[in-house]
């Protein structure tokens, strides 16, 4: 009887100790929704990841062996761009818009500022293959590492394969770009009941989001995944938006809701990086913004201009609020650090 | 025993009945009734020269329908096929294994990839689907999903600063979140009393005319339209096109 008793101790904790193991791999915060991206398809390992960061970090992805993803996708700027307001591709171009930040990219269904690609997966192809960003072909990224004994022995080892393909190349990426989550700022560890407190102004600040930036920047990731116009000048000659996915003219000037999360990293602000500050940003909403065709109707509060209606002290407790979403453990995180 | 060995013989006969055939289908593209030929001059409907240089297009979700109505659909998985067709490249032939024997009245495909085949994961996109291999160049990067139809050539009629090419890329399976334009078009061939025998290769062509694609219910004129990439027009092109494919 004890023997079945101790025999079925054991089995409960290995039982316990494998998920926990699982769960080690990929930790989900506890506040956060359900993740879009499939993690069970392509399961996150020590090997896998370590690999992609490597491709993230070898410029071996562009044209011309000058950048990496990681150049225009810095951790201590929230893997976005730091200063920049279009990204920096080869040959010193810059493109027309910002580079989003790179974390809890699982939970999105649709990537980029118009929503044109909706698979984690083939999230990097938009970048490298973008004349603008990496400037090179899927194929040729291939044949480069079909070349060297270096990622051939990688790729070997974690797949089993003698012949690196799409496949292989992309997965090992998106197990990287799937691992990056921020949920360790204050205001998670207050959400979480993790010790923290909220002073009186972040609290205002708090109140003051849920009733003046939601449903835009609602919920645990502060976007809802739309795409709206925020009335950012824009003359729509070179860059019209999500209308150049949809083709429809209602979606001329909408660009996807960027979370609120890590601001303090990810300057410059908005789809053409053209503010500089949060305060800059906030009085643009508040009273700046442009009377587009398309602008979201939510701005529409009074009849005379479009924009929110904050007080000064409104916008001092919305910023102080913002501060507390800033994570320093995921932007100091040495996982994702170049090595 | 006896009775085992009697069971044994019978079921093996059941199952030589059952045994798959196979069909060899092959694409041929022609202008009007002419085989194509990459060096000569034709002229379409609205007498512009022209001369082809790629013919590139998605064949999958192939099925068969059977003279009693019934459809064999061919294994989803394995039902994506790229027919390439230029200078370079001569792929228009393909095997369909293991098909069950029987008659069949009719051919059924999808020019192009289904929806749900464009949103899916690198794991699911094998083969024709692979855009970092034999389907590279038939895939839009910036705004995901295959380019079901390529074709591409030369007219005195294309702009002379594009090196007088005219470039016809279509797609579009319907957007994922947002309605957008949906080329995905579905062709149904008759076939006359097709027998398929078990271990047997039949052969079956489809003919492809390619003057189709500028006629039909939209007027596709290299003067006026010399390159389509991602636009409304391209459900327009896919509506002739359809036209095109006949049982030769």
């Amino acid at each position: 009887m004890k023997k079945r008793i101790l025999g079925l101790a054991a089995l409960f904790y290995l039982l316990v100790s494998s998920i926990s193991l699982h769960r080690r791999q990929m930790e989900l915060p506890r506040n956060f929704p359900k993740p879009y991206h499939n993690l069970e398809e392509n399961p996150i390992t020590k090997q896998g990841f370590d690999l992609g960061k490597t491709l993230f970090y070898d410029p071996i992805l562009s044209s011309d062996g000058s950048i990496s993803c990681g150049s225009c996708h810095q951790q201590w700027a929230g893997f976005t761009n730091e200063g920049h307001t279009g990204s920096h591709g080869v040959n010193s171009q810059v493109g027309l818009r910002n580079a989003l930040p790179l974390f809890n990219l699982v939970f999105y269904d649709t990537f980029f500022w118009d929503g044109g690609v909706h698979n984690l997966d083939l999230t990097p192809l938009n970048a490298i293959e973008n004349p603008e960003e990496l400037n090179e072909s899927l194929e040729n990224i291939l044949t480069k590492l079909n070349n060297s004994a270096y990622y051939k022995k990688r790729f070997f080892d974690l797949y089993k394969v003698e012949k690196i393909t799409s496949e292989e190349f992309l997965k090992s990426l998106t197990q990287f770009l799937a691992s990056m989550i921020s949920a360790n700022s204050r205001y998670d560890k207050y959400v979480r009941g993790e010790g923290v407190v909220l002073n009186s102004e972040e609290i205002a600040g708090m109140a003051l989001v849920k009733k003046k930036c939601t449903p835009c920047h609602g919920g645990e990731l502060f976007t809802d995944g739309s795409y709206r116009n925020a009335g950012v000048e824009n003359s729509f000659r070179f860059d019209r938006g999500r209308e150049s996915i949809t083709l429809k003219e209602e979606d001329r000037g909408k660009y996807r809701v960027p979370t609120l999360r890590n601001l303090d990293y990810t300057s410059p602000y908005m789809h053409d990086g053209s503010m500089e500050t949060l305060e800059e940003v906030l009085k643009h909403y508040n009273s700046e913004m442009e009377d587009q065709q398309t602008l979201d109707p939510l701005f529409k509060v009074r009849p005379s201009k479009p924009g929110l209606t904050l007080s000064d002290e409104d916008m001092h407790n919305i910023l102080m609020f913002l501060k507390t979403l800033n994570d320093p453990e995921f932007i100091n995180d040495r996982r994702f650090s170049e090595d | 025993m006896e009775k085992l060995v009697c069971i044994l013989l019978l079921n093996s006969i059941i199952a030589f009945g059952q045994k798959p055939g196979r069909v060899d289908l092959e694409f041929v593209h022609k202008f009007e009734n002419e085989l194509i030929s990459f060096d000569t001059t034709y002229f379409n409907d609205h007498n512009e020269d022209l001369r082809f240089s790629t013919i590139n297009y998605f064949v999958s979700n192939i099925s068969l329908i059977r003279s009693d109505g019934t459809e064999y659909i061919y294994p989803q998985d394995s039902s994506y096929f790229l027919v390439k067709h230029s200078k370079m490249d001569d792929q228009r032939q393909f095997s369909l294994n293991d098909i069950p024997p029987g008659e069949y009245i009719k051919l059924k495909f999808v020019i192009g990839v289904d929806s749900l085949r464009n949103t899916m994961s690198i794991e699911h996109r094998k083969g024709a689907l692979d855009m970092g291999g034999e389907g590279k160049g038939m895939y839009w990067i910036w705004n995901s999903g295959y380019i079901f139809f390529k074709l591409e050539g030369i007219s005195s009629l294309a702009p002379e600063r594009g090196k007088n090419k005219f470039s016809y890329h279509i797609g579009g399976y319907g957007g994922y979140k947002t309605r957008t334009i949906n080329s995905i078009r579905t062709v149904e061939l008759p076939l006359l009393k097709f027998k398929i025998h078990a271990l047997e290769t039949s052969k079956m062509t489809v003919s492809v005319d390619l003057e189709r694609f500028f006629k039909g219910d939209f007027n596709l004129r290299i003067s006026e339209t010399p390159n389509i990439m991602w636009g409304n027009v391209s459900e327009k092109v896919a509506d002739n096109y359809v036209k095109a494919f006949a049982i030769q």
